[in-house]
C-alpha cells in the first residue's frame, strides 16, 4: 500500500480546512441563524414605523419578525406574524399611479412558481383616506391576500399569506391593521 | 521567482485538486439551478444580462492576465480562480450573507440590520469565500504562486468571477422587482450602474488585495511566520474594510438616490480604496518587473535587449507606447513584431535558455527587416494619457445621461 507523504497530508488537511470554512459559511451560519428566535413582542396599540414615514398599527397579538423588517428613510419593510399567518408590508419609492403599482405587484406574484391571482381587484381605503386596490392569490398549500396603496411618491404593498383556516381566523384583525396605514 | 508550467498529470496527483474539483462541481450545480430558474422566469432578460456581463468580463480578464507580463499565469489556473469566484464563492455567500444579516437583526435590531446589515454581512462572508479561492490555488499548484503579484492576479480573477456572477443575479433581481415581466431595461440600468460606475473598484480590487496577502504569506519565506501571517491578515482585513466602506450607509444618508449622492459615493467611498489598491498593485508589479529587467540587463547584449528597451519593458504603458510607435512608423506588422519581441524578452527573463535567446534574435531580425529595429516607447505618453483621461470623462458623462434616462441614478 502506498504511503502518504507529509506533503500530501498537509495538502489534504489544507483542502479539508478550506471545505470546512466553506461549510461553516454555507451551513453553519444559517444553522446559528435558525437556532435564534426571530420574533419580538411589540405593542399593538401604537403605530409602527415601516419606512419613509409610513406607519401601521400592528394587529392584536402580532409579533414582529426581525428577519423581514428593515426600516429606512426612503423605503422600508416590516414583517408581522399573526400566529402562523405572515403579514408583510413594503414601502418603496414609486413613480406611477395606483393601477400601475397594482399591476406590478400582481405580476410579481404570478411570476413566482405556483402562484396565481384568484379574483378581480376591489377598491379599498385606509382610515387616513389613502386609496388602494386589493385582491387574492393562491400558492401551493396556502392562500393569500394583497393590497396596494400609492401616495407621496411611494407604493405601499401589503401581502398576507397562510392556510385558509388561519387566514379566515386572522384576516379581520389584519385588515383592521391595514386600514391604519398612514 | 521561477517559472514552471502547470501540467494536468501533475495536477491530478494533488489531493487538493480533487477536493477543489468536487467543490466546484457542487457550486456549479447550485448556480446552474439558479440560472435555470432565471431563464424559466425571464429568458430574454437573463440572456441579455449573461451576454452583457460576459462581454464586460473580457477587458477585465485581459488587464488582470496582462498584469504579470514576465511570468503569465497558466490559463487553466486563471479559469479555476474565475470559476471559484463565480460558482463557489457566490454559492456560499448567498445563504451565508442572508444568515449573517439576520443575525445582525436578531442580536442587534432591525434598524441596525437595515443600515449596516449589508455593510457587515456581505463583506464578511464574501471576502472569506473569495480569499479561500486563492488558498485553493496555492494548494492545487503551489509552484505557480511564486511572487506577491501571482497572488494579486489569482485574487483579482476570483474577484472578477464573483463580480460577474453577482452582477447577473442583481440584474435579474432588478427585473423581478420591477414587476413588468421579461423586460431588459432593468438589466441595462444594472449593467451601467454596477458594471461600469461601481465595477472597477469592487470585487476584482478587493480580491487583488486579499490575494496579495496570501501571495506574501506563501512566498516571503525570508520573513518569520508571524510576520507573514500578520501581513496576510492585514491584507484580507483591508479588502474587508474597503468592502465595508463601499456598502456602508455613509455619505449617501440624506442625499437620496440622485446624481450628487452617486458622485459622492464614487469619490468618497470608491476612490480611496481604488487608489490605494492600485498603488499597491503597481508597487508589486514594478518590483517584479525590476527583478526580471535586472536579469535581462545582466545579459549585456543589445541584440537581445537595448538600454531603451530595458526601460520600456518595465511598464505596461511603455510597452503599449512602443507598440503604438512601431505601428505609426512601420505599420501593423511592426506592431505585431514588437509585441512578439516583448513576449520573447519576457520569456527569456523568466526562463533563460538558448531557445529563448534564439526567439528574441528572430524577432529582432524581423523588426530590422521592417525598418524599426528597436522597440522603445514613443515620446508622447502624456498626450496619450490626456486622451485617455478625456475619453474616460466623456464616457462617464455618457453613462450618467444613460442612467438618468433609465431612471437608475
Amino acid at each position: 500500500m502506498a504511503r502518504i507523504s507529509r506533503r500530501q497530508l498537509t495538502n489534504v488537511l489544507g483542502a479539508v480546512g478550506v471545505v470546512a470554512i466553506l461549510g461553516g459559511l454555507a451551513f453553519g451560519l444559517p444553522a446559528i441563524d435558525q437556532s435564534l428566535p426571530a420574533e419580538r413582542q411589540i405593542p399593538d396599540d401604537e403605530p409602527y414605523l415601516i419606512g419613509a414615514g409610513v406607519t401601521v398599527v400592528p394587529p392584536a397579538g402580532a409579533t414582529l419578525d426581525v428577519t423581514g423588517t428593515r426600516p429606512g428613510d426612503s423605503e422600508g419593510t416590516v414583517l408581522f406574524r399573526v400566529g402562523p399567518v405572515r403579514y408583510a408590508i413594503a414601502v418603496r419609492p414609486f413613480r406611477g399611479d395606483l393601477t400601475a403599482a397594482a399591476d406590478q405587484l400582481r405580476q410579481r406574484i404570478v411570476e413566482t412558481t405556483g402562484y396565481q391571482v384568484t379574483s378581480a381587484q376591489l377598491k379599498v381605503s385606509t382610515a387616513g383616506g389613502l386609496a388602494g386596490l386589493q385582491g387574492g392569490y393562491t400558492a401551493p398549500g396556502r392562500g393569500g391576500r394583497y393590497a396596494v396603496f400609492v401616495g407621496d411618491g411611494h407604493t405601499i404593498e401589503v401581502t398576507i399569506s397562510g392556510n385558509d383556516l388561519d387566514l379566515g381566523r386572522t384576516l379581520p384583525r389584519i385588515e383592521a391593521s391595514t386600514r391604519t396605514l398612514r | 521567482m521561477t517559472v514552471s508550467a502547470v501540467r494536468t498529470p501533475a495536477l491530478i496527483r494533488v489531493p487538493a485538486f480533487w477536493v477543489m474539483l468536487a467543490v466546484l462541481a457542487v457550486g456549479g450545480l447550485r448556480m446552474a439551478q439558479l440560472a435555470g430558474q432565471f431563464f424559466t422566469s425571464y429568458p430574454k432578460a437573463t440572456a441579455t444580462s449573461v451576454v452583457l456581463f460576459a462581454l464586460l468580463a473580457v477587458p477585465f480578464w485581459l488587464v488582470v492576465a496582462e498584469l504579470d507580463f514576465f511570468e503569465p499565469e497558466p490559463a487553466k489556473l486563471l479559469v479555476l480562480a474565475f470559476a471559484w469566484g463565480g460558482l463557489v464563492a457566490t454559492t456560499v455567500s448567498i445563504p451565508g450573507g442572508v444568515a449573517l444579516e439576520n443575525l445582525v437583526a436578531k442580536l442587534g435590531s432591525p434598524q441596525l440590520a437595515a443600515g449596516w446589515g449589508a455593510a457587515l454581512a456581505a463583506p464578511t462572508v464574501e471576502e472569506i469565500a473569495k480569499t479561500l479561492g486563492v488558498v485553493a490555488i496555492v494548494l492545487v499548484a503551489r509552484s505557480q504562486v511564486n511572487s506577491v503579484l501571482d497572488g494579486v492576479v489569482y485574487g483579482a480573477m476570483v474577484g472578477l468571477g464573483f463580480q460577474i456572477a453577482e452582477d447577473i443575479v442583481f440584474a435579474v433581481g432588478a427585473v423581478a422587482l420591477a414587476g413588468q415581466g421579461d423586460q431588459v431595461q432593468p438589466v441595462i440600468a444594472t449593467f451601467l450602474l454596477r458594471g461600469f460606475l461601481s465595477g472597477i473598484w469592487s470585487h476584482t480590487l478587493f480580491g487583488a488585495l486579499a490575494g496579495a496577502g496570501i501571495g506574501y504569506l506563501v512566498v516571503s519565506r525570508e520573513r518569520g511566520r508571524p510576520h507573514r501571517v500578520g501581513v496576510a491578515v492585514l491584507a484580507v482585513l483591508g479588502a474587508w474594510g474597503s468592502h465595508v466602506l463601499w456598502n456602508a450607509p455613509l455619505v449617501v444618508d440624506g442625499l437620496g438616490n440622485g446624481a450628487l449622492a452617486l458622485l459622492l459615493v464614487l469619490l468618497v467611498k470608491g476612490l480611496p480604496p481604488l487608489v490605494l489598491i492600485l498603488l499597491l498593485v503597481r508597487r508589486v508589479h514594478d518590483s517584479e518587473a525590476n527583478y526580471y529587467v535586472g536579469r535581462l540587463a545582466r545579459l549585456d547584449d543589445p541584440e537581445l535587449i537595448t538600454e531603451g528597451e530595458l526601460a520600456t519593458l518595465r511598464s505596461g504603458a511603455r510597452r503599449a507606447s512602443a507598440r503604438r510607435l512601431a505601428a505609426a512608423g512601420a505599420g501593423r506588422a511592426a506592431k505585431t513584431a514588437v509585441r512578439r519581441l516583448q513576449r520573447a524578452q519576457a520569456r527569456l527573463a523568466a526562463s533563460p535558455s538558448p531557445q529563448a535567446e534564439a526567439a528574441v534574435r528572430e524577432q529582432r531580425a524581423e523588426l530590422r527587416r521592417l525598418g524599426h529595429p528597436e522597440a522603445v516607447a514613443g515620446p508622447g505618453p502624456r498626450r496619450h494619457r490626456a486622451w485617455t483621461i478625456a475619453a474616460t470623462v466623456v464616457g462617464i458623462a455618457v453613462l450618467w445621461v444613460a442612467l438618468s434616462a433609465l431612471g437608475g441614478a
